[in-house]
């Protein structure tokens, strides 16, 4: 029969659709996790160079490095610390455009899965009359 | 401001009305973790800042003892009590002596008040929102009763 055929193809279509929606949903929702994380190490570093700009220019400033503590010049450390400020408000506007992205396609998803959902229960409707 | 809020809490189906409720509820719990985060940070702060303060009242060349591990203490002398590495983070420290130690410390803590203050504003905001869609929800959810049986 013609109908069933097709409403299986729906069906078989609709499953594909389901599947790629949700896994976009992951991909947001890890999206959102390492945004996170990105956002506490900008506040973090943010607060260590307003420390090391109050520092007059003869202060020691030693870097953790494993177990040990090593002398660092201070300009050194403040260019380090604003070299990572940077790179990581790049890396966040990154993961803004490509969650935009996915998020435009995330809405894509949902309605080709309600056209298909709509098209099954006319197909339904049709063969409960016929 | 109350009354706007309820009233377009009264426009929605019961199932927004669960959606607003359970994202409400959500938020209000993270900003309460937020919370807590920050006055472990700040009781933190504190005791450091005391501890500068018991350090500053000791002479120097003070015996002492020293923790290795929590049950493992080394005799040692105590060689400079104005000189302290206090760290700002990120792997970063910073040598300080006694009363700019003293000034990070109150710093800190008085921008950790701050922030709370504000939090605690958003937080109070949230869960009066949130308890306003329960109690219209549950209204909802009386008048449907009814009609159903």
């Amino acid at each position: 029969m013609g109908s069933s055929s097709a409403l299986r193809e729906l069906q078989r279509e609709l499953e594909t659709k389901t599947n790629d929606h949700s896994k976009i949903q992951k991909d947001i929702s890890k999206n959102h996790q390492v945004r996170k994380k990105y956002t506490i190490q900008l506040g973090e570093n943010e607060l260590v160079l307003k420390e090391l700009d109050l520092l007059s220019d003869d202060a020691n400033v030693f870097k953790l490095i494993g177990p040990v503590l090593v002398k660092q010049d201070l300009a050194e450390a403040r260019a380090n610390v604003r070299k990572r400020i940077e790179y990581i408000t790049a890396e966040l506007k990154r993961l803004d455009a490509t969650l935009q992205d996915m998020e435009e396609k995330q809405n894509s998803k949902k309605e080709a899965i309600f056209k298909i959902q709509q098209r099954i229960q006319s197909l339904q409707a049709g063969k409960a009359k016929a | 401001m109350e009354k706007t809020v309820r009233a377009e809490m009264e426009k929605l189906s019961v199932e927004q009305l669960k959606a607003v409720k359970e994202q409400t509820d959500l938020e209000v719990n993270l900003l309460q973790d937020s919370l807590n985060n920050i006055r472990t940070a700040t009781t933190r702060l504190e005791l450091a800042s005391s501890a500068l303060h018991d350090l500053s009242l000791r002479p120097q060349g003070k015996k002492m003892l020293v923790p290795l591990t929590a049950s493992l203490y080394v005799p040692g002398t105590l060689q400079d009590p104005d000189q302290v590495l206090v760290d700002v983070g990120t792997g970063y420290f910073i040598e300080k002596n006694m009363p700019q130690a003293k000034d990070y410390c109150d710093r800190k803590i008085s921008l950790l008040k701050s922030n709370f203050e504000q939090l605690v504003e958003v937080a109070s905001k949230k869960k009066s929102i949130s308890d306003e869609a329960g109690l219209v929800l549950q209204a909802k959810l009386k008048q449907l009763a009814p009609a159903a049986q």
